[in-house]
């Protein structure tokens, strides 16, 4: 029996993709997901950063395509390489992985096979602040045997998790500090190369 | 759209009245010239001047002004409280205006009636056809809605009276290239770059655009749009320099096998690369060696 794959997110890595979304509040935004496989554990494969893309033209290829070049190029050189993409609706009631994340999620799998899509849980996010949840505000997709994109249903708890449990209470905090507001994207970068997507102080 | 300087300006009185240093009307008024969006700040600093006796009096017959931003300014924040009572304020004021009678409407939309929204606004638009905000109102709500065909029919609609509203034809063009649209898309940019040639921000977005349809023909054209906006903005746009070497890049990967004569010459390449080079090594050096590799891969 083929064990199930787990993905097992860093507390940097989920926070920063969830205040770049809580930035850009208006428009939809996505980021890449840096790891690898753990080399003791095959089934689970480690997130250990996130990179902040766009928020804005998602959907147009020149600062797409330069942007996958330069992270592959900058953590290809630490050992890691691009294991999924994440993903968050314009809008607050939309809740489907929508065309753009699958494309994109495609290409990475011609990489790296076992890829994840996180898409952002908008709902379990407005109800951070009052419950005790420690489960990331996101869903996952995994692709299927037959490269259909499915929501890994509601035991999504167990096959996706975050490394540091408190993570969740890590995030609330930031929230209330705003600390959203110096995420830098890399759509942030093209119009201002000065300012850095691998947010090296950020979550110092 | 606004200026980098503009933008600075803006974010240097932001930091100011943040700060305690006041200036919180100037504020208002430039967020309301530059039609920018800071709606959290604004409902913050506008809240304190209306809670601040001697400020408001001081406004003097701009306070209504006021009102009216901050109702808008409430209704992004989704504090539908606050808006009513600037609203009612208004109101009282102002009896019977339409002007009012649209916030009314932007009310209901900012609470999710649409069936509402939609009657108020159908009904101003029955004494005021020619409401070119109540018309895009109409589009937001079927934006809102996740109905984006509806979205894209009455923006249509809309730039078929309105056809010189360069913000809707890119807002049309940008929900076009989310739906993955890019001809359609494309269209838009042409009609703006027709009536506005000198604004660098059509071409860039018409190359991005033909490149990502991809196609010999049209990496030749983004190359040349990509060109243009260097030209336009004397050199510095980064992605337009980073446009011209993928561009290259492409063209060479579809032209391998063909006839010589449709060959490049390497010259625009290099000088993108010398000039995105010399860029990166002065303001942003760490990431030099990011860009050399990633310009070399681009080389085949």
């Amino acid at each position: 029996m083929v064990t199930e794959l787990k993905y097992e997110i860093s507390q940097n890595a989920y926070i920063k993709l969830v205040l770049h979304a809580l930035k850009h509040k208006t428009t939809a935004v996505n980021g890449v997901l840096l790891g690898r496989v753990n080399p003791q554990k095959e089934n689970v494969v480690e997130i250990l950063d996130s990179v902040p893309l766009f928020h804005s033209n998602l959907a147009l290829l020149p600062p797409l395509e330069i942007a996958l070049i330069m992270v592959e190029e900058h953590y290809g050189s630490e050992g890691l390489g691009i294991v999924g993409y994440f993903h968050a609706n314009e809008r607050f009631d939309d809740a489907e992985l929508g065309i753009l994340a699958k494309n994109i999620g495609d290409h990475i799998c011609r990489y790296f096979p076992q890829a994840a899509l996180l898409l952002l849980d908008n709902r379990k996010l407005e109800a951070l602040p009052k419950g005790k949840d420690q489960s990331p505000m996101m869903q996952l997709y995994i692709r299927d045997a037959s490269k259909n994109w499915k929501l890994v249903g509601p035991d999504a708890g167990s096959r996706l998790l975050i490394k540091e449990p408190a993570a969740n209470i890590v995030l609330s905090d930031y929230i209330a500090s705003e600390k959203w507001q110096d995420v830098v994207d890399f759509d942030d970068h093209l119009d201002d190369i000065k300012k850095d997507w691998l947010n090296p102080e950020f979550l110092k | 759209m606004i200026s980098k300087t503009e933008e600075s300006q803006l974010n240097r009185l932001e930091n100011q009245v943040d700060n305690g240093g006041g200036g919180a009307w100037e504020y208002l008024c430039l967020v309301r010239k530059l039609k920018v969006r800071r709606s959290e700040k604004v409902l913050k600093h506008g809240l304190s001047i209306l809670n601040d006796a001697k400020q408001r009096s001081a406004l003097g017959p701009e306070e209504w002004t006021l009102y009216e931003q901050l109702a808008l300014a409430a209704m992004d924040c989704h504090c539908p409280d606050v808006a009513k009572d600037c609203i009612k304020v208004l109101q009282k004021k102002f009896p019977e205006s339409k002007r009012v009678g649209r916030l009314e409407g932007m009310l209901l939309e900012a609470k999710g009636s649409w069936a509402e929204a939609e009657k108020a606004y159908s009904s101003l638009l029955e004494d005021n056809p020619l409401d070119q905000v109540i018309h895009k109102r109409r589009v937001a709500m079927a934006k809102a809605q996740g109905n984006v065909s509806g979205a894209i029919e009455w923006l249509n609609k809309y730039l078929e009276i309105f056809m010189a509203d360069h913000d809707a034809w890119r807002e049309l063009a940008e929900i076009y290239v989310s739906l993955q649209m890019y001809k359609q898309a494309a269209f838009c940019y042409e009609e703006l770059i027709l009536s506005q040639p000198t604004v660098p921000l059509f071409h860039l977005a018409y190359a991005d655009v033909l490149y990502t349809l991809s196609g010999l023909e049209n990496l030749q054209t983004a190359k040349k749009y990509y060109a243009s906006t260097i030209d336009l903005t004397g050199g510095r746009n980064t992605r337009a320099l980073l446009g011209i070497c993928l561009c290259t890049s492409a063209i060479a990967q579809l032209s391998k096998g063909r006839n010589k004569e449709d060959k490049e010459s390497p010259e625009l390449q290099s000088l993108a690369a010398t000039a995105l080079e010399k860029d990166y090594k002065q303001r942003a050096s760490d990431k030099l060696s990011l860009l050399t590799s990633a310009l070399r891969s681009l080389k085949i």
